[in-house]
């Protein structure tokens, strides 16, 4: 017992030394800058010049009477919920495959996870390659087996646009999510779906009652990480659209970046980054708190 | 007991030192420099009097420029290799890199929020960033080498590095030739003509590089000189208090031509399509012409040295030719921080006399075939595509102009508006949408503009 206290006591000063840089680092470079981007927010400051106006809520006021703010939020939803739910799927199904199977799993695992470890932007250049109407491996496929009339300007239409940055963007992401999937699946005790297939339940019914049950942790972490993932894409957009064509793929993120660096209005942009942060805020505890509802302890 | 002290001590080095890489990073450049200025302030207090006449301090400035056109950057990256062996003793630092070539203004706005805007930059938003405090006056004894000069507020701000050069059809002879067209257009209907001959003869037309933002201006100003500014160079101004209108019959009407021609001959995936694509189109035979400005001529002869291409300036429907031509705001610009050191300022000053060297200059022209804006000449041996460019700017009867954002003084626009309409106009063609409408939600985005620029 003795032992025991007087072993818990002396760690506790040391993690607080190695504590301490993060949270240094944190509080200069994170918390401070979105204190002070409470005060620029308020304000029509270019960006450039030393002369900063305070206008009050009218940058506020602005966000909510824009179209193209509408449309950016409205842009932003629909990646947000498509590729949670796409990148989810795609994510679950390749950790169930590769649970599954014998040989070389390793290597499929690697295989599945690689994108991940490319730079968005690197992945950005590459579908622009793939993608482009006249020089593209896709359209030149399409033209070798004869469906030429399928051939798009991927990223240049405006019904194919959103729909190229969305698959490129579940191609790189889902072996993350893979990854903590496939821990949950191999933490689900084999006894449990041995006794569940001697009950004479089918693979659909041991899935929906054994595995996908005891996976809601995993859920609930890849479902939170893929929704603020999907609410602050930029990359992607940048590279391959530009937010175009048009503003067809412009969203949240990107217009503040084009707003406060490209239109010098780096007041009106902080206002929009402070309007994102409040939604992927409330989106996240509101996820947290569904999610963590159905989460079956074990 | 001791080895718990160790490990404190240890732990709280490791911290401190985890906090200082952090911040010390992003000031190497800077500490360098004054390393290197004090370096050369200290030998040069250290020597005798004798060595002191024959070694020139060291200084170094930076300098940032676009990078978007590859034969500017290599025109301007050489004549600073040129400049470093001319003027040993001065350091001249390329900041430019290839975030410079997207979106040039983006890119000095970062720069400039991160500390590091370039002591000697190319200037294309002068307004902004004189009403910013950020640059300083072009020195008067600078003033002597252009033959003109543009003003802001009665100030000269901007060296400029070549003159405006006007936009205009660079076509392969040999498309025309397949095509049957022996005749260059005298009105645009007959522009027109060509296209669906072109488009007959089994190629794409035009190609447009329309998935970098800037290169629509070329497309767009061209029926907006012919419809507005040719006639009111003076409709930015009136826009700005409201006599005008983007829904007036002249402007619909040039933006109804500008949907029509990008409907139905430029190539497919123009909005992929990236500006530094355009030449190998051009040279692979994938489009037959290509409409852009005299620095694409370096870039066509070196991808294809055998490809044989000409170049004119299209007429609009009553025959007449409006160009982009006139002066505009902007050239090299000094930063009002770097000229607040005198030494800083003498090695600006040179490296622009250097620059501007009729032996240098020539160089720089040539490859970038630009227009030269000095009083000395300057002039250099051009070929036919570029003796067309000559004759276009010499000809009195061919109206001189500016790009919408261009216009400066009472006739500045917003400067978010031109991005922003751009991109309007890419909407207008990829969605089939309606002129009218449109036009008049570019209205209500303008005096939204306008009304944030007033706050």
């Amino acid at each position: 017992m003795h032992w025991h206290t007087k072993r818990k006591h002396p760690w506790k000063h040391y993690a607080l030394w190695f504590i301490l840089p993060s949270f240094v680092f944190y509080t200069a470079f994170v918390i401070l800058p979105t204190v002070g981007s409470s005060y620029y927010s308020l304000t029509s400051w270019d960006g450039i010049s030393s002369n900063i106006r305070f206008i009050g809520l009218e940058n506020f006021r602005e966000i909510w009477s824009s179209s193209r703010v509408h449309n950016a939020f409205y842009n932003t939803l629909l990646l947000a919920v498509v590729l949670v739910v796409l990148e989810n799927i795609v994510a679950l199904a390749l950790a169930m495959i590769v649970d599954q199977v014998r040989w070389l799993s390793k290597l499929f695992r690697s295989i599945f996870y690689l994108p991940v470890l490319m730079s968005g932007i690197v992945m950005g250049f590459i579908w622009v390659i793939l993608l482009n109407y006249n020089f593209g491996v896709v359209n030149q496929l399409l033209d070798l087996i004869g469906l030429s009339a399928w051939k798009r300007d991927w990223l240049g239409d405006p019904d194919f646009a959103m729909i190229s940055i969305i698959l490129s963007t579940v191609w790189k992401s889902a072996g993350y999510y893979m990854v903590i999937y496939l821990a949950g699946l191999q933490g689900i005790p084999k006894e449990l779906l041995e006794a569940a297939s001697i009950d004479g339940a089918g693979s659909w019914q041991r899935f929906r009652h054994v595995t996908f049950p005891l996976l809601a942790g995993a859920m609930t972490v890849c479902i939170i990480l893929s929704m603020i993932n999907a609410l602050k894409i930029f990359d992607q957009i940048a590279v391959m659209t530009d937010g175009g064509p048009g503003f067809e793929t412009e969203t949240l993120t990107y217009i503040i970046y084009k707003v406060a660096f490209g239109e010098l209005r780096q007041g009106f942009g902080t206002a929009l980054g402070i309007v994102l942060f409040l939604i992927i805020l409330i989106v996240s505890v509101i996820q947290v708190r569904v999610l963590r509802g159905r989460e079956v302890e074990m | 007991m001791a080895k718990r002290n160790v490990l404190r001590v240890l732990s709280l080095l490791v911290a401190v030192s985890l906090v200082l890489a952090a911040c010390g990073g992003g000031n190497s450049t800077k500490s360098e420099s004054k390393t290197n200025n004090s370096a050369a302030g200290s030998e040069t207090s250290d020597s005798g009097s004798n060595e002191q006449a024959e070694q020139p301090k060291e200084v170094s400035f930076t300098i940032g420029f676009a990078t978007g056109d590859p034969a500017t950057k290599q025109a301007i990256e050489d004549t600073i290799d040129a400049f470093s062996k001319a003027y040993p003793h001065i350091k001249v630092v390329n900041v430019s890199d290839s975030a410079a070539a997207a979106s040039y203004l983006d890119w000095l706005k970062t720069k400039d929020a991160v500390g590091e805007f370039p002591d000697l930059v190319e200037m294309r938003d002068t307004k902004v960033f004189v009403d910013a405090g950020k640059l300083a006056e072009l020195p008067e004894d600078l003033h002597g080498l252009f033959a003109s000069l543009p003003q802001y507020n009665g100030k000269y701000y901007n060296a400029p590095i070549t003159g405006t050069a006007p936009i205009g059809i660079i076509y392969s002879k040999k498309a025309y030739a397949d095509a049957g067209i022996t005749e260059l257009p005298e009105t645009y209907d007959e522009f027109l003509a060509i296209q669906e001959k072109l488009q007959q003869s089994g190629i794409s037309p035009i190609v447009v590089g329309g998935k970098d933002i800037w290169h629509m201006g070329f497309w767009v100003n061209f029926f907006l000189i012919n419809e507005i500014y040719a006639q009111d160079p003076d409709w930015n101004s009136k826009r700005n208090n409201g006599q005008v209108s983007f829904t007036d019959e002249n402007v619909v009407r040039a933006i109804s031509d500008y949907k029509e021609l990008f409907r139905k001959y430029v190539d497919k995936g123009w909005l992929s399509t990236a500006d530094n694509q355009t030449a190998s189109f051009l040279v692979t035979g994938k489009a037959a012409q290509l409409y852009s400005g005299p620095w694409m001529f370096t870039q066509i002869q070196e991808a294809d040295p055998n490809f044989e291409f000409g170049f004119y300036a299209i007429p609009e429907r009553e025959g007449d030719v409006n160009i982009v031509g006139l002066p505009t705001l902007a050239g090299w610009a000094f930063s009002a921080e770097a000229a607040r050191d005198p030494d800083k300022l003498e090695a600006m000053k040179t490296f622009i006399r250097f620059f501007f060297d009729p032996e240098n200059y020539r160089e720089y022209l040539k490859k970038v075939s630009g227009i030269p804006t000095t009083a000395a000449d300057a002039s250099y041996e051009a070929g036919e595509q570029m003796k067309e460019v000559f004759r276009l700017m010499a000809d009195p009867n061919v109206t001189k102009s500016l790009m919408i954002n261009n216009w400066y003084g009472e006739n500045a626009i917003p400067p978010q508006f031109r991005n922003w309409f751009y991109k309007h106009l890419q909407e207008l063609v990829a969605t089939d949408g309606d002129v009218a409408t449109y036009m008049k939600k570019a209205d209500e985005q303008y005096d939204n503009d306008l009304k944030a620029n007033q706050q």
